[in-house]
């Protein structure tokens, strides 16, 4: 816990005086946040890291395995150093998240705090933790390593998940991300072309190919476009040649400024700011996370600005805090007007350090050196500005090592010779407490990669550069390796006029239109190769040693020659572990864990390969690169989940149970009422007078065509084609292995009409089934879901009749409207179907009508039941009466090894047709014994079995067979239920026994129904 | 998986839009021998290659038509109606 003496070693209140036109911030509006339990404040537009930084922070994080204290390095969010804990979120980089008011932020991986963490004495024993050292050590005694590898665990690692999580302030795109998972979402965008990358190139690429008439969306992780043009702080002068004369003598934040302007304003154009690229799938599929949301983005031409990133050169103690990459130190200055350190040396081996040279002296910070492993450089007006304010430079030196404890306090510099070894004996120390690094470019080829396009190494530009492109993949900007703002413009109108032009839609466009583009896009692309080749010879002609991984005798004792901060990998390690037999790039990646942490190789890639390719004997190209897979950025899981949303089914007379007060219970999708009053009182109701049950959850299904009859006859067991119009019938349908996959009934309507009711839920299945076999067998039929369509309702009990009949003209006499029939009329004024069926076993009728008449119909049902005491049921009581009848319900009393015989309904399964789906598979089941049969059963005692029970044998000694269905029956005063068994116990009498709650309870097997046997009543 | 899939009717579509239903296979005859059926039911091809297969697209027009996909890439050569193999 800090005090009130200075934060953590650094200066506070290091803000320019005068706020930069480039800045991020609004000064005039302050964010209070909490820091490791202190307030601290903000501007508005402020980063976690710039904010701590402007006041005195200067330690970010702990190492993740020496503890060693690290500093801003990017600012950028690609490298591990500022890992904090942002309101109960774990390794937030604070480099890129913007300060909200409240925040809780807190430091990770330390104890007792950044500043002292006692951890770091780990750091003092490295020369015994050399890399795999886990594989190689606490091998014997075996429960060593558990022992240890807990402790393990415990002094390494970054960041927790809190128990208790701070809630989120803020919940748009802008203000971060939140941690309840309910506020993520997902959205789905088109377009034509897909410009990923909003620096100069990819918005020349966005203004191009919309000029040409394409639909473009252009994608930025940053909250404005321009890329470094934002926090560059140069004055540009671009070539007339290009006919960019206009932006000369501008400051290149303003140019920026324009640039996106232009764009924003263009109608065809949307702009995707704050939003991160993770992935590239099949497709031409764009994986975003913008905030909260995640962006599907399809695309038909993708254009990839993404740009170029540094990384740190190799010395030791090269990860001390005040070490810095040019662009990083660009953008704390520019866009957050902090000023690091009052003493910097400016350590480059390319042009991009002369412009962090100015821009620190513009900042007022002294120059103490300017230091390039080139003799001459690209630009040497700047160089002679630089030597004119009596800056010393050196040409062709290099960093041996970075001195201080906790942070940077001196260098030393030596000369470099040709083979880019330092020269021993030219040491020269430079006290300061700022080292600036830009010691090279990697291309952000990452996304390119995932479409299949490949980089190669290019031995001139050091760096990995597109080569074969895949068709609609374009590339521009310092993705394609030249960092020069005038080529990067031009590339740029390349790629976006190219996407354009070959697009489909275009090739059929005006042809004039289409000419006139291809022109534009030759004399573009001319001036390309032009200014290309004067690049590379300008290249060729500075070009100095490679001095990415620096060597002298005896560096390779030198244990603090940082390659991957993240994962705490020096330089010896990756030696060691090539040496030790893992020199393919796959396998030493995986050994010494070098680019597997957070920054997943932006600092350590090229490191790590270089020295590969040192140790190896093998070129750079040779070495090659990791795969790289999605997502490039950490993504929450929620957000890849998105919305929770959770689908529901309601009848409609959905509210009509609820307000009758029933006890709503779920069946798939499907809300339904499970009871109302209670099942004895349900019970009675339908067994004496009459009971009403909403079934408008059964699958409906219209099939209509000429071949109706003959496709049900090959997809049901039964027979269906000779089905009598006005009749209905009960039908199976299996597959081809001759399980049972659902049943139902199946009702003619006319000549080629029939009407099919499916089990509960399974209706998008049978639909699916049907139309397939009506296709494969060229069938002309036509089927159609119906059921959302249809409300239903199931009339049933000795007074249905008496019920209806006050409803209805349609004669429902026994005589006329016998069991397994149907009739179509008004019923209280609806239009309707009436089946005379029974799943309870009473006299009923299941009725369909249009589903908005739904609660009409149920209130009228109601009303006219009255003197007959009509009584809603509920799904509870439903399965008391049908178990009673012993009526098989396919998924409950069946299971995915159930064939009809097995299910006791061979009477359904019709041999004499040809052919059906499941006839081979029949024919050879019925030949076989049963492995299984379903019966029923009485308990003998007041036990009541529950579904899923296991059946033994009477003495209990063998396992025979579980119970599927069970419920108390009024009508036997006992339990009774169905249960898959053993087959020698399909006989009437069998004794078994069930065990029910840890006890074995006697019961006796029955092969007819509980009630009513004969089916008097249901015919009634 | 994230690809477009051209459903014959439709036109281009997310492949989240359908279902798949297996590669095409003939259908033994009645008669043939259990062998024959039960490769059939429980036995595919599998193949790391070109295949030719059923799709129903059931958030759309609800009908099955089949397709030419290389199940390495899942690129789709083609997608077409029943009896238009020859096309």
């Amino acid at each position: 816990m800090e005090g009130a003496r200075p934060t953590n070693s650094g200066e506070r209140d290091r803000r320019s005086k005068e706020p930069s036109p480039s800045e991020l911030l609004d000064r005039s509006k302050m964010l209070n946040f909490e820091f490791n339990g202190r307030r601290m404040s903000a501007f508005e537009g402020d980063t976690v890291a710039s904010a701590l930084y402007a006041s005195g922070v200067r330690i970010f994080s702990r190492s993740f395995k020496y503890h060693r204290p690290r500093g801003l390095l990017c600012v950028s969010g690609r490298c591990p150093n500022c890992l904090m804990s942002v309101d109960g979120v774990p390794n937030v980089k604070a480099c890129t998240e913007r300060v909200r008011a409240g925040m809780k932020v807190k430091s990770q991986n330390c104890w007792p705090s950044l500043e002292h963490d006692i951890f770091s004495v780990i750091d003092k024993i490295g020369r015994f933790l050399p890399v795999g050292f886990y594989y190689k050590t606490f091998i014997n005694p075996p429960i060593e390593w558990s022992r240890v590898e807990w402790i393990i665990r415990r002094l390494t690692g970054l960041g927790d998940i809190e128990e208790e999580i701070a809630s989120a302030t803020g919940k748009g795109p802008k203000d971060g991300r939140s941690i309840h998972s309910s506020s993520f979402e997902h959205l789905n965008l088109q377009a034509d072309v897909a410009v990923i990358g909003g620096g100069p190139s990819g918005i020349f690429a966005a203004l191009e190919a919309g000029n040409a008439g394409a639909r473009v969306v252009l994608v930025d992780d940053q909250p404005a476009l321009g890329g470094h043009l934002r926090y560059s702080g140069e004055t540009l002068s671009i070539d007339v040649a290009t006919g960019e004369g206009a932006y000369s003598g501008l400051k290149s934040s303003a140019v920026a400024s324009t640039l996106e302007k232009a764009v924003r304003d263009r109608p065809n154009m949307t702009v995707l700011d704050n939003s991160t690229a993770f992935g590239i799938y099949e497709s031409n599929l764009i994986g975003i996370v913008r905030g909260n949301s995640v962006i599907r983005l399809r695309a038909e031409q993708l254009v990839f600005a993404t740009g170029a990133h540094e990384f740190p050169s190799v010395f030791q103690n090269n990860d001390l805090p005040e070490v810095f990459l040019g662009r990083g130190i660009q953008r704390l200055v520019n866009l957050y007007g902090v000023i690091p350190g009052k003493r910097a040396v400016v350590v480059s081996n390319n042009d991009s350090g002369l412009g962090v040279a100015r821009t620190l002296m513009d900042a007022g910070v002294k120059l103490e050196a300017y230091i390039d492993s080139r003799k001459a450089v690209g630009a040497p007006e700047t160089l002679a500005e630089i030597e004119d304010a009596k800056v010393q430079t050196f040409l062709g030196w290099a960093v041996k090592e970075a001195r201080g404890s906790k942070h940077v306090s001196s260098v030393v510099i030596c000369e470099v010779d040709n083979e880019g070894e330092l020269v021993h004996g030219t040491e020269r120390v430079l006290s300061c407490d700022l080292v600036s690094l830009s010691t090279g470019f990697e291309t952000e080829a990452w996304l390119l990669n995932q479409t299949g396009s490949r980089t190669i190494y290019d031995e001139l530009l050091r760096e990995f550069i597109p080569r074969e492109l895949k068709p609609t993949v374009y590339v521009c900007g310092d993705l394609t390796g030249i960092h020069d703002l005038n080529i990067a413009i031009m590339q740029g109108k390349v790629a976006g006029l190219s996407a354009a032009v070959n697009l489909p839609a275009m090739e059929r466009s005006s042809e004039l239109k289409v000419e006139y583009q291809r022109k534009s896009l030759e004399t573009y692309s001319r001036l390309v190769s032009q200014y290309e080749g004067k690049y590379r010879e300008g290249m060729k002609r500075t070009r100095g040693p490679d001095v990415l991984v620096v060597e002298y005798p005896g560096s390779d004792k030198m244990r603090k020659r940082f390659v991957c901060v993240c994962e705490d990998v020096v330089a010896k390690d990756i030696s060691l572990a090539t040496f030790e037999g893992f020199d393919d790039i796959e396998t030493l990646k995986r050994y010494s864990t070098v680019t597997m942490g957070p920054c997943q190789g932006k600092m350590c890639s090229m490191p790590s390969l270089h020295l590969c390719s040192r140790v190896t004997g093998r070129s750079i190209a040779q070495t090659g690169r990791t795969v790289s897979r999605p997502p490039y950025v950490p993504v929450a899981m929620g957000a890849l989940a998105g919305a929770e949303l959770h689908p529901v089914k309601l009848t409609g007379i959905h509210y009509k149970h609820i307000e009758l007060g029933a006890r709503i219970m779920d069946m798939g999708e499907w809300k339904r009422p499970h009871v109302y009053t209670s099942v004895e009182e349900e019970y009675k109701a339908v067994r004496e007078s009459v009971g009403v049950i909403d079934v408008s959850t059964l699958g409906r299904l219209d099939v209509k065509g000429r071949d109706a009859g003959k496709l049900l006859d090959f997809v049901y067991t039964h027979i269906f084609s000779t089905l009598k119009v006005g009749k209905s019938r009960y039908g199976v349908i299996c597959d081809d292995a001759g399980i049972v996959l659902d049943d139902g009934t199946v009702t003619r309507l006319s000549e080629t009409h029939y009407f099919i009711t499916t089990t509960t839920g399974n209706v998008e299945f049978v639909e699916e089934w049907l139309v397939w076999w009506a296709t494969a067998l060229r069938l002309d039929a036509y089927i159609t879901n119906v059921t959302a369509g249809l409300g239903a309702v199931n009339v049933a009990g000795p007074k249905a009749r008496d019920l209806l009949q006050k409803l209805t003209t349609v004669d429902l006499s026994s005589g006329a409207f016998p069991y397994m029939s149907s009739a179509e009329g008004e019923v209280a004024g609806v239009p309707c179907i009436l089946l005379r069926i029974g799943f309870v076993g009473e006299t009923g009728w299941e009725i369909h009508f249009p589903a908005e008449f739904g609660e009409y119909f149920w209130d009228t049902l109601l009303e006219a039941g009255k003197e007959f005491g009509v009584k809603p049921f509920g799904v509870e009581t439903q399965r008391v009466l049908r178990l009673e009848k012993k009526h098989v319900i396919v998924g409950q009393d069946t299971d995915a090894l159930s064939n009809p015989f097995e299910a006791d309904m061979a009477w359904t399964v019709k041999f004499e047709k040809e052919d059906f789906v499941g006839k081979a598979a029949l024919v050879a089941a019925e030949k076989k014994e049963p492995e299984r049969m379903l019966v029923g059963f009485v308990m003998k005692d007041s036990t009541v079995a529950h579904d899923g029970d296991q059946v033994f044998s009477q003495d209990g000694s063998r396992h025979i067979g579980f119970v599927t269905s069970s419920r108390f029956s009024p009508k036997v005063a006992r339990c009774v239920g169905m249960a898959l068994v053993s087959p020698e116990y399909y006989k009437e009498g069998s004794l078994i026994r069930v065990k029910s709650d840890d006890a074995l309870s006697g019961a006796e097997v029955t092969l007819a129904p509980f009630y009513d046997p004969e089916g008097k009543r249901l015919r009634a | 998986m994230g690809f477009l899939l051209e459903c014959p009717n439709c036109g281009k579509r997310d492949v989240y839009e359908f279902r798949f239903g297996g590669e095409a296979h003939k259908r033994p005859r009645v008669n043939s021998s259990s062998e024959e059926w039960m490769k059939y039911v429980y036995m595919r091809e599998n193949v790391a290659g070109v295949q030719q297969e059923w799709w129903f697209h059931r958030l759309g027009c609800h009908k099955w038509f089949l397709a030419i996909r290389d199940t390495r890439d899942n690129s789709v050569m083609r997608t077409f109606w029943m009896g238009e193999e020859l096309v």
